[in-house]
């Protein structure tokens, strides 16, 4: 059977448009389930803050379902904008959505540790709640980055003109950008979240470290986050570089597996240096005496875990430019 | 929504070779610099024992910035680059927070001034640590653990660049392109002053610090 390519646009934007809610679905319920169990952990130990500790939970969970949203957002327009009539639209919409979707998981369960983390060091020092709100707040948005990342590739996918580009290899580069950024923004929201609820743990066990244990918290999460920039580059490359048109199988399939290669490459990294980062931030705050030294190892252990995703992004430059 | 991605560039052909200037950006960067020197202006003008409230706030920015600086490079290091570090984090959290004001746009959404400023600190960065430890010891950084390792090292050390300018540029232009959309969606009614608030100056001032912050620990790497 034969389908016009109208009804092929439509294809995609309905899957497209379902894949983007429903992989963008999963992370966010996670993170806010864990928000609420937290929370009750909290409010058992400590009935008598029942109050702060409820409103911290909802600003939280509020946090965490903003990736779910930008997934909202991205379903709506898939299904209710009309694209243009080019045989690269299919592609750009399922790409879209798969981004978006797949981009969203992360940053959900991520923010939602920060914000189990505060409900319950709230319960155990409530002299420092305002602190904790701060921290949990300024965690929990850089947890979304990654999703933000995910949002910018869905965007530029759905709103830059492709039809100058030839279709055989640009079909390819359109789904592995799709691919890449999605699958790469994972590891970093979950290694984030997991950095700040460390910090929220470690500030409520020693408030007067609050200062550094920010600090070391926005390094440990900036660095988290170096591979999901790797995706988010190779996504740009794939998207905007101009591929000659050809009629060989080989050369798409290329594309296709750069965005494989460093969108899946960049999970365990993200989610490793996440680890390192979780332990340094909450031993600063118990020995601060050794700010300097926990920090250093901190950065040198994630650049040697980091060194995977490099692999990853060597192997992705080779397969789009050498091969 | 037609604006979305358009950039006026004017285009000048010098020597066969085509010269590309993003007009907008470069006005947006001179309002940022125009700024600042007028608060550093006023912020100097009469000061006193008792300090006006520019004076506070200037004396603020430079109080943390070179603790934190001192922090992570040690006293003597700090007197050298804690003005840079104060100059870069106080044009980027301006630059930052233009895109709240109706009218003007963040420089940093073009990823020009985030590259440029990327590789900045990454060449003073590797001129400090050369300077402090010598060619020689420079070079054998790169050959760890093995000197087949260097080239994945060197990919690695520029790779830092990438990383530290492609995370400011997907924030802040993330933030303006869901700002855009939804106001889009929403006929500027509701939401724009809360989301202006929130990807404009919060957001904007946690990448303008983590910007600030990497790149001294980028120096202080290459230093120790």
């Amino acid at each position: 059977m034969a389908y016009d390519i109208q009804t092929w646009i439509k294809v995609a934007a309905f899957t497209g448009g379902g894949m983007a809610m429903g992989f963008g679905a999963i992370g966010a319920a996670i993170g806010e389930g864990y928000t609420a169990a937290s929370a009750n952990e909290a409010i058992g130990r400590n009935p008598k803050l029942s109050g702060d500790i409820f409103k911290a939970m909802l600003v939280g969970q509020a946090i965490a379902e903003s990736a779910s949203i930008f997934a909202l957002v991205i379903a709506m327009m898939l299904l209710f904008t009309k694209f243009a009539q080019n045989t690269l639209t299919p592609f750009v919409l399922l790409a879209a959505g798969l981004s978006m979707g797949l981009g969203a998981i992360g940053s959900g369960v991520g923010s939602g540790f920060p914000a189990g983390a505060a409900c319950k060091g709230m319960a155990r020092q409530p002299a420092v709640s305002g602190r904790l709100t701060t921290n949990m707040l300024i965690g929990s948005a850089v947890c979304q980055t990654p999703a933000i990342f995910a949002l910018v590739v869905a965007f530029i996918l759905l709103f830059q003109d492709f039809s100058s580009y030839p279709v055989s290899p640009m079909w390819a580069a359109i789904l592995g950008a799709g691919i890449s950024s999605g699958f790469g923004a994972i590891g970093s929201g979950l290694g984030g979240g997991l950095v700040a609820e460390a910090s929220c743990d470690g500030i409520s066990r020693q408030p007067l470290t609050a200062t550094p244990v920010t600090n070391v918290m926005l390094l440990g999460q900036a660095v988290t986050q170096t591979t999901a920039i790797y995706a988010l580059l190779v996504s740009f490359i794939l998207m905007f570089k101009s591929f000659p048109g050809t009629d060989l199988l080989a050369p798409p399939m290329a594309l296709l597996s750069a965005g494989i290669c460093m969108g899946i490459g960049a999970i365990g990294p993200a989610i490793g240096e996440g680890f390192a980062g979780r332990s340094a931030v909450a031993w600063i705050a118990r020995n601060q005496e050794h700010i300097a030294d926990l920090t250093r190892l901190m950065l040198v252990g994630q650049a040697v875990a980091e060194s995977t995703g490099i692999y990853s992004l060597v192997i992705a430059l080779v397969l789009i430019f050498v091969v | 929504m037609e604006d979305l991605g358009l950039i006026h560039q004017l285009i000048v052909p010098i020597f066969g070779h085509k010269m590309t200037f993003n007009i907008d950006v470069i006005v947006m960067t001179w309002i940022v610099i125009f700024a600042l020197l007028c608060f550093g202006f006023f912020a100097t003008k009469q000061k006193s024992r008792l300090p006006g409230p520019l004076q506070v706030i200037g004396e603020l920015f430079v109080k943390h910035l070179f603790e934190l600086t001192e922090d992570a490079l040690g006293e003597r290091l700090s007197k050298k680059y804690a003005p840079l570090i104060c100059a870069l984090f106080m044009f980027l959290l301006l630059s930052n927070w233009l895109g709240v004001i109706p009218h003007l746009e963040e420089p940093t959404k073009d990823l020009n001034t985030p590259l440029s400023l990327g590789l900045m600190g990454f060449l003073i960065a590797h001129y400090a640590g050369i300077r402090e430890k010598g060619l020689g010891t420079y070079l054998k950084a790169y050959c760890e653990p093995m000197f087949i390792m260097a080239p994945l090292n060197v990919i690695g050390e520029l790779a830092k660049v990438i990383s530290i300018s492609f995370r400011l540029f997907g924030n802040i232009m993330g933030g303006s392109i869901i700002i855009l959309v939804v106001s889009y969606l929403t006929f500027s009614i509701i939401t724009p002053p809360f989301l202006n608030a929130f990807f404009g100056m919060f957001v904007g001032t946690i990448q303008a610090f983590v910007f600030t912050m990497l790149t001294v620990v980028y120096i202080s790497v290459q230093v120790n």
